[in-house]
């Protein structure tokens, strides 16, 4: 009992009139991490289901844990590959962490894979999580609300969608408009029309293309440049491709690339999860995969002898670039998604045509899933729209009875 | 098949009935006073017919219905009435309404009966006079009047009548505990209401958790097979909320009951088993309704089960002799766990409309968690039987776009709470439904009440320009009257008035024209106005409104149809009085003819 006494007599501060007012979110923020709120609502129904707030974002957040891991050791792995191969490590004090945990560069090391790969990437999460957390409680005190479980989910998705090598002081640039701009000025969770990860991805893609362009590959050794799966394709076709990796490579997450976004195997025991506690809407993922599938199918009976891209088939698709991980997390985000059954489909397949059109048509932007994702939440409510005003007509014209009253 | 014959969304809360399954009913100790509140019913508030310091049997009508909507209330003890005043009744917000207090010994139960009568012979003007006379109202929760519910006839054609035995609602088991032991009865009840409804066939909804209910309907419907009436049984997989009514008729009949209209419009009459025992018994031993089955359940009682108790029962009593832990003791609920109201405390009575007490320990119906920001997360609408959108009626209602939620049919919730059982957010949906509901009503009813005024004042002026208006009709018969006798003389020295009452050929044609058009216009408008007026009183009148809405509604279209009249008749007075004028000096002037319901009494 002793976190609920010092709790309980440090509450008075932060109560109207206190010396801590302001602060009570915070207060309020720590208090119920340890113990439910005493606070409640008179509700109706007097039962309720077991599932919470706190438990679908906690779920979603474990689900990305495979996708995590793998893309740890992936990191660690693809820069090891490269030193290997003859690049110098990039030094510094990650490297003196690397010596000190694992001993050295070792590429069968799933060990030093994996220890290189979490330098890199826990520091950005670290990071996404303190300077989006300051922002989340910074508006939560002065709109006076709680602190809202559904930060986890963001800031774990946008550690995620980054490269490895990408500087920290972007990370915090990158969550600070993700969270300030993307969310917080529409009025916070659930009014958000964009995915706030995302819109933190979308502005350091625009604004630092240096680091995050998408048509370099990013891995953690210094001096080691190359060309993403992607770009690859779009300059010297499908067989530069397959000669680089196969297709089970791709699959396993066997290439560089963001994070968490390799490995489509991993991405998609997350689904798994993901679908069968029904967090996820199964309506959206298969929206975004029949549409990628039917645009790319299209691309490839057209055919094309000037741009490569057109022979890509849909199952490289799937594989390459952020398709799956943005499949998977960010097209289903509630949020900022239609929200009428059919209307998910419609979104979904907004996505998959969207990703293929911008990697075929405009390969300027190869991390096509991202642009057409926001742009599909730019269209959601309009997508909602037409379906409930559809709606609302056909059970005019069963029931007649608006009709009557309007005329 | 089994698709289209079903409702969506719903849900399955954990139904925890077995606590209060395990006994027959028992019969509860006989009350030393009880509490009878005067609106144990939809509608209006019963009028006492009583005083203090009267002797009462058990079965004495204390109160009498009040207008359309509305039940009597019967004494549920023999005693003597102590007190008429306020008290608390069983209300969410903790109200207090008249109730009539009587006292009793807690021994003698002495009944005044009205005499038996054989549903199958007596005549339908029987029958209602009966239901009339005994008080018997939904005792599923809602408590519609069951004697406005009989003459359903009179509106619509009803060809099934279903018994809503899904009893869907967690906890509550009191419809199930009724037809394991009266199933034979509640059949009987059903034939009666059937009778009265002209219904073809009755068929009964059941869920399938209630295998000894389901057989002993299954025995009774077999021993009465003799009845010209096809009774069939449906069970069906429990799923929440099955036992709302357009869902079971969904259900059973894939009939989709309209948009703000009722069950009757498509044929169909709902009824709960335990308001066909209490009509059956009515009718049949002339027992008005008095007592009720009631689930008495919860973990903090130690004995749940289910009792019958006399109406006005104070609760705690009922709670003591179940075994209630007051300790334990954390929230005590009234009807399921789902729709159910939250009581303030013990002591209020047992009501016509109390299927159920829950007393729950904390453990059990733990309090609300805070409420957290909606997520679009779409789970409500995935839970919602009605189809609609909950999550956008949740925006429109916080933000008081009531206009929007109305588009969006906020009407057609049955505030079943689903939604708010699925909300990871822990968002009281059904509150907020609630509260919009009761903004948009209340908004209604204001701009109705100004409408209302306007439409008084209208009435007036047109009341005094028809006065107006055959006045001087009159005076210018007089004068035509007057100059008749001395036209012949060719008297030059003509009056004002009439130089305007005989103007030109031209100009008297064209007025007459106008005028005819006007009092077409006018007829057209009466006829239009009695029209919607028909309409309005026939369907307020079945839907079961809250009596003072419907009769305002009401008032104000006759006052708009007098007004209508009020302009015809001066229409026509002034066309009479211009057609004389037209036709010379050679006719003898008509009074202005003034149709027959002009002349009634009119004035709001």
């Amino acid at each position: 009992m002793g976190i609920r006494q010092t709790l309980d007599n440090l509450e008075p501060h932060f109560h109207k009139g206190g010396k801590y007012e302001q602060f009570y979110p915070l207060f309020e923020a720590v208090d119920t991490i340890f113990y439910a709120p005493p606070s409640v609502t008179k509700t109706t129904a007097h039962v309720r289901d077991g599932v919470d707030l706190k438990r679908i974002m906690i779920t979603v957040w474990m689900c990305t844990f495979p996708a995590m891991f793998f893309g740890m050791w992936n990191a660690g792995w693809q820069a090891n590959t490269a030193i290997a191969d003859g690049y110098a490590s990039m030094g510094g004090w990650r490297e003196a962490i690397l010596m000190l945990l694992a001993g050295g560069h070792d590429v069968s090391s799933v060990w030093s894979n994996f220890v290189l790969g979490a330098t890199y990437f826990l520091p950005i999460y670290l990071v996404t999580f303190v300077v989006g957390g300051f922002w989340e409680v910074l508006f939560a005190i002065k709109r006076g609300h709680e602190v809202n479980e559904g930060f986890f989910v963001s800031s774990v998705l946008f550690a995620l969608i980054l490269p490895a090598t990408i500087p920290l002081w972007q990370v915090a640039l990158g969550i600070t408009f993700g969270i300030v701009i993307g969310k917080e000025i529409f009025g916070g969770t659930g009014k958000n029309f964009l995915n706030p990860a995302l819109t933190g991805r979308a502005f350091l893609y625009f604004a630092y293309p240096a680091q995050i362009s998408g048509d370099s590959v990013w891995v953690a050794a210094d001096g080691y440049t190359g060309a993403t799966a992607l770009s690859t394709t779009f300059q010297n076709g499908m067989s530069a491709l397959t000669d680089q990796f196969s297709w089970m490579d791709a699959f396993l997450g066997y290439i560089p690339g963001s994070i968490g976004e390799t490995s489509t195997l991993a991405i998609l025991i997350g689904a798994i999860v993901l679908l069968w506690t029904r967090i996820a809407s199964w309506r959206i993922m298969l929206g975004v995969f029949l549409g990628m599938v039917a645009t790319s199918s299209l691309f490839n009976a057209v055919g094309s002898d000037t741009n490569a891209m057109f022979a890509m088939p849909w199952y490289w698709h799937l594989v390459v670039g952020g398709f799956a991980f943005g499949m998977v997390f960010m097209a289903t985000d509630p949020v900022s998604a239609s929200m009428t059954n059919k209307g998910r489909f419609a979104f979904g397949a907004l996505i998959g045509v969207m990703t293929v059109l911008i990697r075929v048509v405009n390969p300027a932007f190869p991390e096509g899933i991202m642009l057409a994702i926001l742009f599909a939440n730019l269209f959601a409510p309009l997508i909602d729209h037409f379906f409930v005003q559809a709606n609302i007509k056909r059970r005019q014209k069963r029931t007649g009875a608006m009709a009557e009253e309007s005329a | 098949m089994a698709r289209a014959f079903d409702f969506p969304g719903g849900i399955h809360p954990p139904a925890r009935k077995a606590a209060s399954t395990q006994h027959r009913i028992a019969t509860a100790a006989l009350p030393r006073r009880v509490i009878l509140p005067l609106g144990q019913h939809a509608g209006q508030p019963a009028e006492p017919c009583v005083e203090v310091g009267q002797r009462v049997d058990t079965g004495t009508r204390v109160a009498k219905a009040q207008g359309l909507i509305s039940a009597d209330v019967h004494a549920s003890i023999t005693g003597e009435v102590v007190a008429i005043g306020s008290y608390p009744v069983p209300h969410p917000a903790g109200r207090e309404e008249t109730c009539i207090v009587i006292e009793g010994d807690g021994i003698r139960d002495d009944w005044a009966l009205l005499p038996s009568l054989d549903w199958r012979r007596a005549d339908h003007a029987t029958l209602h006079a009966r239901l009339d006379a005994s008080g018997v109202v939904g005792l599923g929760g809602a408590g519609f009047p069951t004697q406005v519910k009989a003459r359903v006839r009179e509106r619509n054609a009803i060809d099934t009548l279903i018994v809503n035995a899904a009893e869907c609602e967690p906890y509550i088991s009191a419809d199930d505990m009724a037809l394991r032991e009266h199933a034979a009865d509640v059949l009987e009840g059903a034939r009666l209401i059937a009778k009265l409804s002209g219904a073809q066939r009755i068929i009964i909804g059941i869920e399938d958790d209630k295998p000894e209910a389901i057989r002993a309907l299954e025995r009774g419907i077999a021993a009465g097979q003799a009845h010209p009436l096809p009774i069939s049984l449906k069970p069906f997989p429990a799923r929440y909320p099955s036992g709302g009514e357009k869902q079971l008729i969904k259900r059973l009949l894939d009939r989709e009951v309209p948009s703000r209209g009722l069950p009757a419009d498509i044929g169909v009459l709902c009824h709960n088993p335990g308001t066909l025992l209490a009509a059956l018994q009515a009718v049949r031993d002339g027992r008005p309704l008095v007592s009720r089955v009631i689930t008495l359940t919860g973990e903090a009682l130690a004995r749940p089960g289910n009792v019958e108790a006399r109406l006005g029962t104070p609760m705690n009593e009922l709670l003591a002799t179940a075994g209630l832990d007051d300790d334990r003791l954390a929230r005590l609920i009234m009807g399921g766990p789902m729709m159910g109201m939250e009581l303030s405390r013990l002591d209020l009575p047992v009501v016509k409309s109390s299927n159920c007490l829950i007393a729950a320990t904390l453990d059990e119906l733990p309090p609300p968690p805070a409420e957290q920001p909606c997520i679009r997360c779409g789970a409500c609408e995935d839970a919602c039987p009605a189809g609609l959108l909950p999550q956008q009626l949740y925006w429109f209602a916080r933000s008081r776009e009531h206009e929007k939620a109305e588009l969006f049919n906020l009407f057609d919730c049955i505030e079943c709470g689903a939604c708010s059982y699925v909300c990871p957010s822990h968002i009281p949906l059904v509150d907020y439904y609630r509260a919009a509901k009761s903004e948009i009503r209340a908004n209604a009813f204001e701009a109705r009440k100004a409408e209302h005024a306007k439409h008084r004042f209208e009435f007036r002026q047109a009341r005094i320009e028809r006065e107006a208006a055959e006045k001087e009709a009159r005076r210018q018969a007089r004068a035509q009257a007057a100059k008749r006798p001395t036209s012949m003389a060719a008297n030059s020295t003509t009056s004002a008035a009439e130089s305007t009452a005989q103007p030109q050929p031209a100009t008297a044609d064209a007025d007459l024209k106008s005028l005819r058009i006007a009092q077409a216009a006018a007829k057209a408008a009466v006829r239009k106005a009695e029209k919607v007026l028909a309409r309005v009183s026939q369907s307020t009148s079945h839907k079961g409104q809250p009596q003072g809405q419907s009769d305002g509604e009401i008032e104000d279209l006759e006052v708009q149809l007098a007004t209508a009249r009020e302009n015809l008749a001066a229409i026509e007075a002034r066309l009479a009085a211009a057609k004389d004028a037209a036709a010379g000096t050679t006719q003898a002037p008509t009074p202005p003819s003034r149709s027959a319901d002009t002349d009634q009494e009119r004035t709001p």
